[in-house]
């Protein structure tokens, strides 16, 4: 499974042969639960994200069929989120802890991330994210060795760490 | 490779439980001495929340632009209207 996730291109091919085989049975579920078309969506993208960081995780493929392991997470996580919404319903008025995952400086921080540091993000995500064999990371971003791909690793954790830190105090004096 | 990389690869192996019971005791210790030290533990290891946090988004613009092919593109057709049939 892996050794096919190593571009976006092999990862368009993936989504668009997974939503073909998985997606009618997925949305049809939603529709008969009362969902509408775009919560259909938003629950299957969330599916298919558990399905790749799985993909990515074990190297054996999980051993059901993708579309019948697919419809399984969607109405996992339809019934999962229909459970929070009705319990959370009473209490609308209340600051709920989730918020606290959310805090102004981590959307900034990102942000940045994305903008002012996006070639070192593109790497760790390789890395780290699709968790990719370092042979096809220094290939894949110009590299002429695996040795230099892992050092460029480094200096990179080391350039968002430090931005991490600098930020952090940045913010928290905006904050306060 | 410099020192201070071989710092953030030695954080790493802490971070991710790869340290040898002894390395890792030590490296604790280190920690509760050094708050230098301490403050980039903790940010490295915000580091990799934010780098899985940075993947998702991605991942998930990837699907949105698949999503768009699929509902919008010709090709697709037969297979957009078998879906947006069950919805209306």
């Amino acid at each position: 499974m892996a050794t096919m996730l190593h571009t976006p291109a092999q990862r368009e091919e993936l989504f668009i042969r997974l939503y073909k085989k998985a997606f009618p049975a997925a949305a049809n579920y939603v529709r008969k639960m009362g969902g509408s078309f775009d919560e259909a969506k938003d629950v299957f993208q969330d599916a298919l994200v558990i399905y790749y960081e799985k993909a990515v995780t074990v190297p054996t493929p999980v051993n059901t069929s993708d579309a019948a392991y697919l419809l399984g997470i969607t109405r996992h996580l339809w019934l999962k989120k229909n459970r929070e919404n009705n319990l959370l319903q009473p209490l609308d008025t209340y600051e709920c802890g989730d918020k606290e995952e959310h805090l102004p400086s981590s959307d900034k921080l990102m942000y940045y991330l994305e903008t002012a540091g996006q070639k070192c993000m593109e790497m760790l995500r390789a890395f780290y994210y699709d968790k990719l064999p370092v042979k096809d990371i220094a290939t894949l971003f110009g590299y002429s060795g695996e040795r230099s791909a892992t050092v460029q690793k480094y200096k990179c954790l080391e350039k968002v760490r430090d931005t991490v830190k600098q930020k952090a105090l940045t913010y928290e004096d905006f904050l306060e | 490779m410099r020192t201070s990389l071989n710092n953030i690869q030695l954080t790493e192996e802490y971070l991710f439980g790869l340290l040898p019971a002894g390395d890792k005791l030590l490296f604790d210790a280190n920690r509760l001495l050094n708050t230098e030290l301490d403050n980039n533990v903790s940010a490295q290891q915000q580091t990799y929340i934010l780098v899985q946090q940075y993947g998702r988004k991605q991942l998930k613009a990837e699907m949105e632009t698949v999503h768009r092919q699929l509902f919008t593109q010709p090709r697709h057709y037969s297979f957009a209207q078998s879906i947006l049939r069950l919805f209306r």
